[in-house]
C-alpha cells in the first residue's frame, strides 16, 4: 500500500471540501483521480502532501503516517502540481538542478540525473532558456522534469496537462506510463476522462468531495445499466410511432431523434445493434451510417451523478 | 545542502533586475544627485562679504568717524562689506534696482540711513553695523557730557581697541556639514530597501505564498534550513550592495563619515539585518498579493525616511526634539543616527543606544518571520 | 472614437498612482504656501538669528545683555547638555550658543580677561550678525567703564539699553511701483511642479503608450479597419487631453493657494512658461512610451528622470546654490531652462521686449527640447511598425 487514506475531512470555513474521503492507491500502480473541477482532487492531493490542514481522518504514505516534518517519505515522493512551479530567474537546467538538489547530495550523481530527466521530457536544445521563453507545453514538460529528477517511487501528478497542446500532451502521457514502467506508483489527477482512461490502471471518481466510484475502467462501466450507444443517420423525419416501438424492444433504454440523427441507448446484451437495423429494414426507414460505441467515463459520471462531467 | 539553496537563492535574486535596480542601482542614483544638488549647500550659509554702498555726499566727508568706520570694514580679508562708493543717489539707486548691492547708506549729518530693496540677512546685517555707529556716538556723547575730562583720557582711541572677549569653544570634533544627514538617511534608506530580498526569500519559502515554495516544502529538507540558507544568501548580496554603496559615497562622492570605519561597517550590517528581516516580516505576516506588499513596504520606508529628514534634514531634528519617543520607534532614524552619531559625537553612548534598538528591532522581526515561517500546513493554499 | 476611448480607460486604471503623485505634491505645496505668507512684510523686517543662551549667573548686566539679544535674536531654549547643544548646532536649531560663565560679569568689572564662551556653526553668516551684536554691547560696556570711572553695575546695565537702543531708519526703495516678485508662493510653485508634471506625465502617458505597442495587439490595431492616420489622431488627442488636464489640475491648486498672486503682471508668463514645460515633457514621455517595454522598468524610470533633471536643474535646492559644474549638465535637460524662465520671470519688473527676451529664449530652448523629443518618438514608432 503506497497511499492510504481514511476518513478525511476538509472544510474551508463554510465548504466542506472533503466528506469522509477514503482511498488506497496500490504499488506499481497509475491510479486515476477523475472528477469534475471543485471536486477536491487538488485538496486531497495536498492533504495527502501534508501541506494542507485537515479536520479529521488519517493519512499514510509507504505504510506510516505522513506529517511534514517526514522527511524521509518526502525523499521518495516527487509531485508535479497543477501551477507550474519553477523559478523564472533560473534557466532549464539549473531550475531541474536545484530541485534534484534538495533530494541528492551527491554532485555526480545529481548531474546524471538532471541529464536524464532533460532527456526524459525531451528538452535538450532548451537547457539554457529561461522559462519565460518557453511555450506553454515545454514549460509544463519543464515543470514535470523538476518532479521527477531525483528518481521518485511515488509520482504525484495534479492535472499536468492543463492548457497544453495535443503533441506535448500525448509526450507527456507517455511519459507517464515509461516512468510506471521504470517502477513507480503514479498519482494522476485530472478532468479529462480520455487521459485517464488511457493510462490509468485503477480509476477513483470524485464528486463534490466524496468517492462516487472505484475501479478498472473495465469495472466501472460494468457498474452502469448503459451498454451501448448507437447513432443512425435517418434521412426523412423519423415519425413518434416508430420511436414509441423502438423503446418497446427488448434491452432498449432511451431513444431520441434529433436531426437526422436517431441515439438509441441500450442495455448490455449482444443484439443490440441487430435489432435495431432489423426494425429500420422492416418498417422501410432508409438510413445512411450507422455507429455503435462503448460507454465512456463521462457516462459513468453522467449515470451515477446525474450531471456531466465537464459542463 | 545549505550551499547548494544559498547559491541558487543567490543567482535567483541577483538576476531579478527589479529587485537589483531598486537595491543597489537607485541608492547609487540618487546619491550622486544628492552630491550633485548638495555640494554647495554648506557654502550657501557660510559669510561672504556684502555688497554695499555709500553715498560720498558732504555729511560722509564731513563724518570722520562714520567714514574711519567704514574704511575699516571694507578692508582686509575679514572685512565686512566690499564697499561701492557712490556719488549720487541716483547712482546708488541704479546698482541696488540691478541687483549689484544689497543696500546703501545714507549719512544725513550725524545720522546715518540705509535704503535697501528688501528684506534678509545681509540687509540685517547692514543695519546692524549703521546701529553700532549710532549706538557708539550716542555712548561717546552720553560720556562726553557727563566726564569730560574722558576725551583728554583718550576715550575716543578705545573705540578702534579690538576688544577680545570671545573664547570659541569647539562641539566635537567633525565639521557641521549641512548635507552628510541627507547621505545617512540615503544608507539607511537602502538599507531598508533590502526588504525586498526579505520579500522575495520568504515567497519563495511559504507554500501559501507561491508555487515554487509548495514544491521546495515537499522536498526532503528542513523548511527552516532551506529559509536560512536563502536569508543568508540574501544578506550577504545585501550588505555587498551596502558595501558598494559606502565605498561610492565615501570614496567617490567624498562625504565624510567620520574616522570609526569598523563601527560604521558594523552599523551598516546591522542595518542589512533589519532591512532583510522586516521585509520577511511583512511578507511572512500578510497573506496578500506582491504589490500589496511591496506598496506596504515601500510606503513605510518611504514615512521612516522622510521622518529621518531624507526630504529635509530638519525633520530629523523636530522629531528628535518634540517626540523623541518617535526617533527611537523609527528603525530609519535609529539607522540615520547611528552614523550621525559616529560621524559628530566624541562618546560612543548614544552610537551604541542606536545599535542596542535596531539589534532589538531585527530580532523582534526576526522572532516574528520564525513563528509564522516555522508553521508548515497551511489552512488553504 | 474607441482608440481615444480605450486610453481614458487605460488612464483610468492608473488613477490611483497617478492621483497619489499629485496629491502628496499639492500637500506640500499647501503646507510650504501657509508657512511662506507670514514672511511677505511689506516693510523691513531685520532678520532674527537663533542663539541658545546659557548664563551660568544672573547679573544686571548679563540680565541687560540679553535682553538686547533678544531684540536681533530668537533665544531658543535648550536644556545644557552637551549631546542636546551638539544636536541644535547640526540641524541648525540654534547657531550661535553663547555662555557667560558664573563670575563672569565681576571679572569683566574687574577687567581681568575671563571670557565669554561661544560655540557655532564656524563662518556662517548668522554667526557674523549676532557676533556685531555681541561685541558692540561689551565694547560700549568697556567704553564706559573707561570713561565714566566708578559707574555701578546697574547704571552701567541701564546705559548700555539706552545706547543700544538706537535704531538706523531703513527705506524701502521701490522701483516702478512693482513689487519684488522672486520671493512670492507662485514663482516657488511653479518651480516645485517641474517634478510632479514630469513624474505624472511619464505615468500616464508611457502607460497608454505601452500598451499600445504591445506586439500582439498592435498587429490586431494594424490589421482593423482604423486608419493608421486616424489611429494615430486619436493617439495624439488622448495623450493631449491627458497633457492638458493634469497641468490645468497643478495650475489651478496655484490660484487656489494663493489667489491673491492671479493678478500680478508677472504670473501670465509663469503660465505661458508652464504650458510650455508641460507640452515638453509629454514629449519626453511620448518617446519613453516608445522606448520602454515594461511596466516594472517605467516605474524606475518615472523615479530617474523625475527626481534626476530636478534634483540638479534647481527644483529642490535653488539653482544659485548649485554648482556650475551641475548646473552644466542640468543645462542639457529641459527642467533647467523651464526653472530658469520662472526665475527670470519672477524677478521682472518690467514687460518690455528687452526684458521679455531671455525669458523668451528659455521656452524656445524648451520647444527645442520638445521637437527632439517628438522626432526621436515618431522616428522609433516608424521602426516598430516596420517590424511588427
Amino acid at each position: 500500500m503506497v497511499i492510504k487514506v481514511k476518513n478525511l475531512v476538509k472544510r474551508y470555513d463554510e465548504l466542506l471540501a472533503l466528506d469522509h474521503l477514503s482511498l488506497e492507491v496500490h504499488k506499481g500502480e497509475i491510479f486515476g483521480l477523475l472528477g469534475p473541477n471543485g471536486s477536491g482532487k487538488t485538496t486531497i492531493i495536498n492533504c495527502i502532501l501534508s501541506l494542507l490542514k485537515y479536520d479529521k481522518g488519517e493519512i499514510e504514505v509507504f505504510g506510516k503516517p505522513m506529517k511534514p516534518e517526514s522527511y524521509d517519505l518526502k525523499r521518495d515522493i516527487g509531485i508535479i502540481m497543477q501551477n507550474v512551479a519553477v523559478f523564472d530567474e533560473l534557466t532549464v537546467y539549473e531550475n531541474i538542478d536545484y530541485f534534484c538538489g534538495l533530494y541528492i547530495r551527491d554532485k555526480a550523481e545529481r548531474k546524471r540525473l538532471v541529464r536524464e530527466a532533460i532527456e526524459f521530457v525531451g528538452l535538450e536544445d532548451f537547457t539554457k532558456f529561461y522559462p519565460k521563453k518557453l511555450s506553454g507545453g515545454l514549460l509544463r514538460r519543464l515543470n514535470i522534469a523538476c518532479g521527477i529528477a531525483h528518481k521518485p517511487k511515488l509520482i504525484i501528478l495534479d492535472e499536468p496537462t492543463v492548457a497544453v497542446d495535443p503533441q506535448s500532451r500525448n509526450k507527456i502521457l507517455e511519459g507517464i506510463v515509461k516512468l510506471n514502467e521504470q517502477g513507480a506508483t503514479i498519482v494522476y489527477t485530472s478532468h479529462y476522462m480520455e487521459e485517464v482512461e488511457q493510462i490509468c490502471s485503477r480509476i477513483v471518481i470524485m464528486d463534490k468531495g466524496k468517492v462516487v466510484a472505484t475501479g478498472s475502467k473495465e469495472e466501472l462501466k460494468g457498474m452502469i445499466a448503459l451498454g451501448e450507444k448507437i447513432t443512425v443517420e435517418t434521412f426523412a423525419a423519423a415519425q413518434p410511432e416508430h420511436l414509441a416501438e423502438l423503446r418497446k424492444l427488448p434491452g432498449i433504454e432511451s431513444v431520441e431523434w434529433h436531426d437526422k440523427l436517431l441515439s438509441i441507448k441500450s442495455g448490455k446484451g449482444r443484439n443490440n445493434l441487430e435489432q435495431v437495423l432489423d426494425f429500420l429494414k422492416t418498417r422501410n426507414i432508409s438510413f445512411g451510417r450507422i455507429y455503435s460505441e462503448l460507454p465512456t467515463l463521462n457516462d459513468v459520471f453522467l449515470e451515477i451523478t446525474g450531471k456531466q462531467l465537464r459542463d | 545542502m545549505f550551499g547548494h539553496i544559498m547559491l541558487t537563492r543567490m543567482k535567483c535574486l541577483l538576476r531579478d533586475r527589479q529587485l537589483m535596480f531598486w537595491t543597489l542601482f537607485f541608492p547609487l542614483i540618487l546619491g550622486t544627485f544628492f552630491q550633485m544638488a548638495f555640494s554647495n549647500l554648506d557654502k550657501t550659509e557660510s559669510f561672504k562679504p556684502i555688497a554695499a554702498a555709500v553715498i560720498e555726499n558732504d555729511a560722509y566727508k564731513n563724518n570722520s568717524f562714520f567714514r574711519q568706520l567704514m574704511d575699516t570694514v571694507s578692508e582686509g580679508d575679514s572685512r565686512i562689506f566690499n564697499l561701492t562708493r557712490t556719488v549720487t543717489a541716483e547712482e546708488a539707486n541704479q546698482l541696488l534696482e540691478a541687483g549689484d548691492i544689497v543696500g546703501y547708506y545714507t549719512a544725513d549729518g550725524n545720522q546715518v540711513s540705509l535704503t535697501v530693496k528688501s528684506s534678509g540677512i545681509n540687509q540685517s546685517i547692514m543695519k546692524s553695523f549703521a546701529d553700532q555707529y549710532l549706538q557708539t556716538s550716542s555712548a561717546v556723547e552720553e560720556i562726553i557730557q557727563t566726564n569730560p575730562q574722558a576725551l583728554q583720557n583718550g576715550i575716543l582711541s578705545k573705540l578702534s581697541d579690538e576688544l577680545d572677549l570671545m573664547k570659541e569653544v569647539p562641539i566635537g570634533s567633525a565639521p557641521l556639514s549641512l548635507s552628510v544627514n541627507y547621505f545617512y538617511t540615503l544608507i539607511a534608506m537602502a538599507c531598508f530597501y533590502g526588504s525586498f530580498l526579505g520579500l522575495k526569500e520568504v515567497t519563495d519559502i511559504q507554500a501559501d505564498l507561491s508555487n515554487c515554495a509548495m514544491r521546495v516544502n515537499m522536498s526532503p529538507v528542513h523548511k527552516f534550513k532551506a529559509f536560512l540558507a536563502g536569508m543568508t544568501g540574501a544578506l550577504i548580496i545585501h550588505f555587498a550592495e551596502i558595501l558598494i554603496l559606502l565605498a561610492y559615497v565615501t570614496q567617490i562622492l567624498k562625504v565624510d563619515f567620520g574616522s570609526k570605519t569598523g563601527y560604521v561597517l558594523a552599523t551598516a550590517f546591522l542595518g542589512c539585518v533589519l532591512g532583510l528581516s522586516f521585509g520577511s516580516l511583512i511578507s511572512a505576516a500578510f497573506k496578500k498579493n506582491e504589490n500589496t506588499k511591496t506598496a506596504i513596504l515601500l510606503t513605510s520606508i518611504m514615512i521612516g525616511s522622510f521622518l529621518a529628514g531624507m526630504m529635509a534634514m530638519n525633520m530629523k531634528y523636530q522629531v528628535m526634539k518634540y517626540m523623541p519617543i518617535l526617533s527611537y520607534l523609527n528603525p530609519v532614524n535609529l539607522l540615520t543616527d547611528a552614523l550621525y552619531s559616529l560621524y559628530y559625537y566624541d562618546t560612543l553612548d548614544r552610537y551604541l543606544l542606536n545599535m542596542g534598538l535596531m539589534g532589538a528591532f531585527a530580532a523582534v522581526f526576526c522572532l516574528g518571520t520564525y513563528l509564522i515561517i516555522r508553521r508548515r500546513k497551511y489552512a488553504s493554499l | 472614437m474607441p482608440v481615444f476611448k480605450l486610453c481614458l480607460k487605460i488612464i483610468k486604471k492608473n488613477l490611483v498612482s497617478i492621483s497619489l503623485y499629485i496629491g502628496i505634491f499639492l500637500l506640500i505645496a499647501a503646507l510650504i504656501s501657509l508657512s511662506g505668507t507670514a514672511e511677505q512684510a511689506s516693510g523691513f523686517s531685520a532678520s532674527k538669528a537663533k542663539i541658545a543662551f546659557m548664563a551660568e549667573e544672573s547679573t544686571p548686566l548679563v540680565e541687560g545683555f540679553r535682553q538686547v539679544l533678544e531684540e536681533q535674536a530668537t533665544l531658543v531654549e535648550l536644556p545644557d547638555d552637551k549631546e542636546k547643544l551638539q544636536d541644535a548646532l547640526f540641524f541648525r536649531d540654534v547657531t550661535y550658543v553663547v555662555r557667560i560663565p558664573s563670575g563672569f560679569t565681576k571679572d569683566f568689572l574687574e577687567n581681568r580677561g575671563t571670557r565669554l564662551e561661544k560655540t557655532t556653526v564656524p563662518g556662517t553668516t548668522d554667526n557674523a550678525y549676532v557676533d556685531l551684536r555681541v561685541q558692540q554691547y561689551w565694547k560700549l560696556a568697556n567704553l564706559h567703564l573707561a570713561g565714566n570711572l566708578g559707574i555701578t553695575q546697574e547704571a552701567l546695565a541701564e546705559q548700555l539699553k539706552q545706547d543700544m537702543a538706537a535704531n538706523t531708519t531703513v527705506n524701502m526703495a521701490q522701483f516702478q511701483n512693482k513689487k519684488d516678485f522672486s520671493q512670492s508662493f507662485a514663482a516657488n510653485y511653479f518651480n516645485y511642479t517641474a517634478y510632479s508634471l514630469t513624474s505624472v506625465l511619464i505615468l500616464g502617458i508611457s502607460a497608454i503608450m505601452m500598451v499600445f505597442h504591445n506586439k500582439d495587439l498592435r498587429r490586431r490595431n494594424f490589421c482593423s479597419p482604423i486608419p493608421a492616420g486616424s489611429f494615430t489622431m486619436q493617439l495624439f488627442l488622448a495623450n493631449l487631453v491627458y497633457t492638458i488636464a493634469a497641468w490645468a489640475v497643478i495650475a489651478a491648486a496655484c490660484f487656489a493657494l494663493s489667489p491673491q498672486e492671479i493678478l500680478t503682471g508677472n504670473m501670465p508668463y509663469l503660465l505661458v512658461n508652464s504650458i510650455v514645460f508641460t507640452f515638453c515633457m509629454s514629449c519626453l514621455s511620448f518617446l519613453i512610451g516608445n522606448l520602454v517595454t515594461s511596466r516594472n522598468a517605467l516605474s524606475a524610470i518615472a523615479n530617474v528622470v523625475g527626481l534626476g533633471p530636478s534634483f540638479i536643474s534647481g527644483v529642490f535646492v535653488p539653482q544659485q546654490f548649485l554648482g556650475d559644474t551641475v548646473l552644466r549638465i542640468a543645462s542639457f535637460t529641459p527642467t533647467y531652462w523651464f526653472v530658469q524662465g520662472n526665475t527670470r520671470i519672477s524677478t521682472l519688473t518690467s514687460f518690455n521686449w528687452t526684458s521679455l527676451s531671455p525669458v523668451f529664449y528659455d521656452m524656445l530652448i524648451q520647444i527645442g527640447f520638445a521637437a527632439a523629443f517628438l522626432s526621436a518618438a515618431l522616428m522609433l514608432g516608424k521602426r516598430k511598425q516596420l517590424q511588427a
